[in-house]
């Protein structure tokens, strides 16, 4: 799944690209050929990006949880056969190691088409010409998993086979003749090639059968001979073993034939595995994040109904937290503020993940979603920067830099997500920069969301204005100062979801009682209250 | 005193109640494929199906390293092994029971039982984690199973229930009592013995030379344990130094059953039988020669 010319890099980071990815990765190999080059869909191809997320929805619906992670299961442990059939394709013959992966592929194209039988949204991977290549393998099958090069496949493979057992058999008893003589001479055990004999043992000439290949003052290191009847074995044996390789040649070159001629098929046949691991991933991926699928509009907008942005919500089901889903209606670009930790960047992100999982023909973690096929998903501000490269650039430099670039994209329509942008100057002239850029991408169409604590942005930009409902009461520090119970704390207090105010309406930031809630000197807040008050 | 050497160790190898044998080099060229050969050739006597693999690459013609002649596996019917498969004969076939997901130096690993006698070259999986599976599998398709180990990657043996025979040579050591010395010290790591309960002090992951230097400096009297001897990362002198000055022990020991030793090495050959001898009196375990096709003690 590549997101390049949809997503920059700091974009994809901040808006979970990889965890999105690694979600809906297939199992195995043919799915991974297939997922590298999955692109986004771009504008005008809301009708096929639907489709596609129809699709993996339909399989999600027809298809058990246990069904799918038993396609996954069978996808995971598939061999890869492409490289035996492209080499069979050119004339090479299969050795017993392809035979074996070509019939465990085929053996899985099985399992598979029988799990997925109920499930019309998925392809069939055994076609006729499968079967014939399926059928003329099953000779070998050896036990559950293996294969062997079997009398069955050909008559001649057994009588050479026999051929070369008794030629063995009679070299061996040659040599075992030679060996046992010289034993006797030797009144020792040879049951090596190579093996030693100590000159004080010896009580006499070294004996016939025996070459002596290297000597120390005390031992002679020695080999048995052998005799013409050894030799003349051995000529039978080699003879026979030549007959042997002859026939299993003839028995893989026929059995490559028939790869070779039904390498298109095949090759078909590993696609359609691909796809069918492909879309059982999305499935699962759907069924497990209770997707659905979204209404495509040729327009930069972005509806969202209870959306989640789902690495956080994972997250916080690890530590046995719910995520707070958020509702958005959003047309061309908008403001949004809210309170200090009150969800304004996950808001961001929610938007960024919904309109990426749709690029790509997914179905979107949300009750129900209508938005734009977007040409460009832009992050800027907070979390931009991830991706330091080294320079001598301040913050606030590389998030002009970024916009500068996020402007010069000619891509429409487009959608903008702004974090705090400009936070790190003057409040006026931040102020200032964020309005113009508002306005900017007013200009060019575009669909975004900029978060901010800069007060009267919306209203001087002319643009919605939307918050984070933030804190239900007073927030009060557990008495230990725990930083885990103090976030506790403030998740149960804040209200996550999302209102549209009217005119300028800033809320405050909860800063004080946010610092106060972990853990700041009790003196420290007092003051900064005290600070707060009208002169 | 003359014997039939693989049919000894193999009855050591009964004796102890092992499934797995491991066969443990002190360094290279020091006869390790040889005794391998001898007790494999036991076995087949016996009329055991045996399971053959290696940690790393063993049974080609030539060593990879050095270009010296090696000695060849031929391996009888039935036999089961774990190979890559690049390297199995092409004729005459092998029966493959399976495809593996564990990658050696030469591509995928493969089980296979032999089908017709033919060489083989034995190139298992380099990884421990992966050896110890490989083991397991291979357990469950023979009675017995026969690993060409190394010095290097004694980590294999850890959580293993495997007899080990360690192997020393001319081939690894420029004199006789350098090679006794060595062998010495492995076994003397190898057989550490199990603790027995009382004062302990545990060593969680390796213990070091500079683990062992701090111990001696602070004058450690309780008994040093470890899980098990593969994580005694001591050779040579600094092992027997530590053993000698610290009680150390562990909670899973190993089961070292003899010794093999080979005479004869590429640049220099010692004398066989106090060669022997000498290492039988500094292991006190059973050692055989399998080149003389003579036990030593």
């Amino acid at each position: 799944m590549n997101a390049a010319g949809l997503l920059d890099g700091i974009s994809a980071q901040a808006i979970g690209f990889a965890w999105l990815r690694d979600a809906v990765a297939p199992a195995g190999v043919y799915g991974d050929a297939q997922f590298g080059a999955i692109v986004p869909f771009v504008p005008g191809q809301e009708d096929e990006a639907r489709e596609r997320a129809a699709r993996i929805c339909r399989v999600a619906s027809v298809l058990e949880p246990s069904s799918l992670d038993e396609v996954r299961d069978v996808a995971r442990n598939v061999p890869d056969a492409s490289a035996a059939v492209a080499r069979a394709s050119m004339g090479d013959p299969l050795d017993d190691v392809a035979l074996l992966e070509l019939q465990r592929f085929f053996d899985a194209c099985e399992r598979l088409d029988a799990l997925t039988i109920h499930c019309d949204d998925l392809p069939r991977t055994l076609g006729e010409p499968v079967r014939i290549c399926a059928r003329i393998l099953e000779a070998g099958r050896a036990g559950q998993l293996g294969f062997y090069l079997d009398e069955r496949f050909d008559a001649s493979l057994g009588s050479s086979r026999e051929t070369l057992a008794r030629a063995q058999a009679e070299y061996e008893s040659a040599r075992g003749r030679a060996s046992a003589a010289v034993a006797a001479a030797l009144d020792r055990e040879i049951s090596l090639p190579e093996f030693i004999v100590m000159r004080g043992d010896l009580r006499g000439p070294v004996p016939a059968g025996v070459r002596v290949v290297r000597e120390t003052p005390t031992y002679l290191l020695c080999e048995l001979d052998a005799d013409d009847a050894v030799l003349a074995a051995l000529r039978r044996r080699d003879e026979a073993a030549v007959a042997v390789a002859g026939a299993e040649a003839l028995v893989r070159e026929r059995l490559s034939g028939v790869i070779r001629a039904n390498a298109t098929a095949l090759d078909a046949a590993m696609r359609a595995f691909g796809e069918v691991d492909v879309l059982a991933a999305a499935a699962r991926f759907t069924q497990q994040h209770r997707c659905t699928v979204a209404r495509l509009e040729p327009s930069a907008t972005l509806v969202l109904d209870s959306a989640r942005f789902l690495p956080l919500e994972v997250e916080l089901q690890r530590e046995g937290r719910a995520c707070t889903p958020i509702d958005l209606d959003l047309a061309g670009v908008a403001v949004l503020t809210g309170p200090n930790m009150g969800g304004k960047s996950a808001a961001l992100r929610t938007c960024g993940f919904a309109a990426v999982c749709a690029a790509f023909g997914l179905p979107v973690p949300a009750q129900r979603a209508r938005l734009g096929l977007f040409a460009d998903i832009a992050w800027l501000g907070i979390g931009s920067d991830a991706e330091r490269d080294g320079s001598l650039l301040s913050s606030f430099a590389r998030e002009v830099v970024q916009l500068r670039d996020v402007l010069a994209r000619d891509a429409r329509p487009r959608l903008v997500l702004i974090d705090e942008f400009a936070r790190t100057t003057t409040p006026r002239e931040g102020k200032a920069l964020v309005v113009a850029a508002i306005e900017r991408l007013r200009e060019l169409g575009a669909c975004g969301l900029v978060a901010t604590h800069l007060g009267g942005v919306a209203e001087a930009a002319g643009t919605r204005h939307f918050a984070v409902r933030g804190l239900r009461g007073i927030l009060k520090a557990p008495p230990d100062e725990d930083l885990g119970r103090a976030l506790e704390t403030l998740a149960a207090s804040m209200d996550y979801t999302l209102e549209e105010v009217s005119g300028d309406r800033v809320r405050e930031a909860d800063a004080i009682a946010l610092a106060s809630l972990l853990g700041i000197d009790a003196r420290v807040i007092d003051a900064a209250y005290r600070a707060m008050e009208p002169e | 005193m003359r014997a039939r050497i693989g049919e000894s160790i193999l009855r050591l190898w009964t004796e102890s109640g092992a499934r797995s044998l491991f066969i443990v080099g002190t360094g290279k060229n020091v006869g390790k494929t040889v005794a391998m050969r001898a007790i494999y050739g036991a076995c087949m006597q016996e009329g055991i199906t045996c399971a053959l693999t290696s940690i790393g690459r063993d049974g080609e013609a030539a060593d990879i390293g050095d270009a010296a002649p090696k000695p060849r596996l031929w391996l009888e019917p039935a036999t089961v092994i774990a190979t890559a498969a690049s390297v199995l004969p092409h004729s005459p076939a092998s029966e493959l029971l399976a495809l593996t997901p564990y990658q050696t130096a030469a591509g995928p690993l493969v089980y296979a039982r032999v089908r017709d006698g033919a060489f083989y070259e034995l190139i298992g999986p380099p990884h421990a984690s992966n050896l110890r599976r490989v083991v397991r599998d291979l357990c469950a398709l023979a009675p017995r199973t026969l690993v060409d180990g190394a010095v290097d990657r004694i980590a294999a043996l850890a959580g293993g229930e495997d007899a080990i025979v360690v192997s020393c040579g001319a081939g690894a050591a420029r004199t006789m009592s350098e090679a006794i010395d060595g062998v010495r010290a492995l076994i003397v790591r190898l057989r550490t013995t199990r603790f027995n309960g009382g004062e302990a002090r545990r060593i969680e992951g390796a213990l070091t030379p500079a683990i062992v230097a701090q111990l001696l400096r602070e004058g450690e009297t309780r008994a040093v344990v470890v899980r098990d001897p593969t994580q005694i990362a001591l050779g040579g002198k600094a092992a027997l130094h530590a053993f000698d000055r610290l009680t150390i022990r562990c909670e899973r020991p190993l089961k070292v059953i003899a010794v093999t030793v080979a005479s004869i090495g590429a640049d220099g050959a010692f004398e066989p039988r106090s060669f022997a001898h000498d290492v039988a009196r500094a292991t006190g375990l059973p050692v055989f020669d399998v080149y003389a096709a003579e036990y030593a003690a």
